[in-house]
């Protein structure tokens, strides 16, 4: 399946437009191709973004996105750092987001 | 965050693929139906590969329907990575998932990074799950997570501007109250 993926990022679209939809399945997936999504796994990731971009407050936490550890995270190149990054923090502190 | 990712994975190949654990859906979240979501949002942006479709088909004749199984999965997700350049998977509240499907989870993943260079997690949790993390992947990178007098106070100012009751409001208490609980958040 090496050259069948096209770009991914077509699809992704621009995140901040509060109108962009990606919880429904882009035309091009068949009938059966949804079966086989919903035998892959009955969970609906997506759909919970939605709602956590839809309540979020922009701007909070930003700095996470500023700190070296996330730049050389996100942006090094292969095999040059740590592949996990660990966000941690105590019940409440907003890791999923702030409401 | 993912928002901040995909942002920067436009006009690029990458792709970015999250993750909700959550305590109301412990019954649904296992290892093999979190890596099955992971395929399932790769799967839904590029087009699902042949042989993942024969899989399903084989599944439905031979075996009633039955889902994959965890090492198979992890398999389908190795290929599914590898023809990408570059893949973010998120997964959020790890301490709300089980133990047992965070440890399967997080082993499973573990096989994936090894041979996909390409491929980088970034994972969320309390602390203790920290720990858990660290028996599978030896570095990690860690930031602590507490929110920032600017963020406390970007918080209270939207909470004050909902107020459905204004009239109990004036301009002296909402100055108290930006400088009363940012100063009682620090001090946490």
């Amino acid at each position: 399946m090496s050259s069948e993926h096209p770009q991914f990022t077509g699809n992704v679209g621009s995140f901040n437009n509060n109108s962009f939809n990606i919880v429904n399945f882009p035309t091009e997936i068949d009938a059966e191709g949804r079966q086989v999504l919903q035998w892959l796994s009955p969970l609906e990731p997506q759909q919970r973004h939605q709602g956590v971009r839809t309540d979020r407050l922009d701007g909070i936490g930003n700095w996470v996105l500023e700190t070296n550890e996330f730049g050389k995270w996100s942006g090094a190149e292969d095999g040059c750092v740590e592949p996990v990054l660990f966000c941690y923090g105590n019940p409440g502190v907003g890791k999923t987001y702030l409401r | 965050m993912i928002d901040s990712l995909c942002d920067q994975a436009e006009g690029k190949d990458v792709a970015v693929v999250w993750l909700y654990c959550d305590f109301l859906a412990q019954k649904e979240q296992s290892a093999t139906s979190m890596l099955g979501a992971i395929l399932k949002h790769l799967f839904s942006r590029g087009g699902i590969p042949e042989h993942v479709r024969e899989a399903f088909q084989k599944a439905k004749e031979e075996f009633s329907g039955r889902g994959l199984l965890l090492p198979d999965l992890v398999e389908i997700v190795k290929k599914a990575v590898a023809s990408l350049p570059r893949v973010f998977i998120c997964i959020d509240a790890l301490d709300e998932s089980t133990q047992q499907c965070r440890r399967e989870l997080l082993e499973s993943l573990q096989e994936i990074v090894q041979v996909s260079a390409n491929t980088r997690l970034f994972l969320t949790g309390r602390p203790h799950v920290g720990e858990d993390i660290i028996k599978c992947f030896s570095e990690v990178v860690r930031i602590h997570l507490t929110p920032t007098q600017d963020d406390i106070k970007s918080y209270l100012e939207m909470r004050l501007d909902e107020d459905i009751d204004p009239d109990m409001m004036d301009n002296e208490l909402r100055a108290d109250i930006m400088r009363v609980i940012p100063e009682k958040i620090s001090e946490v």
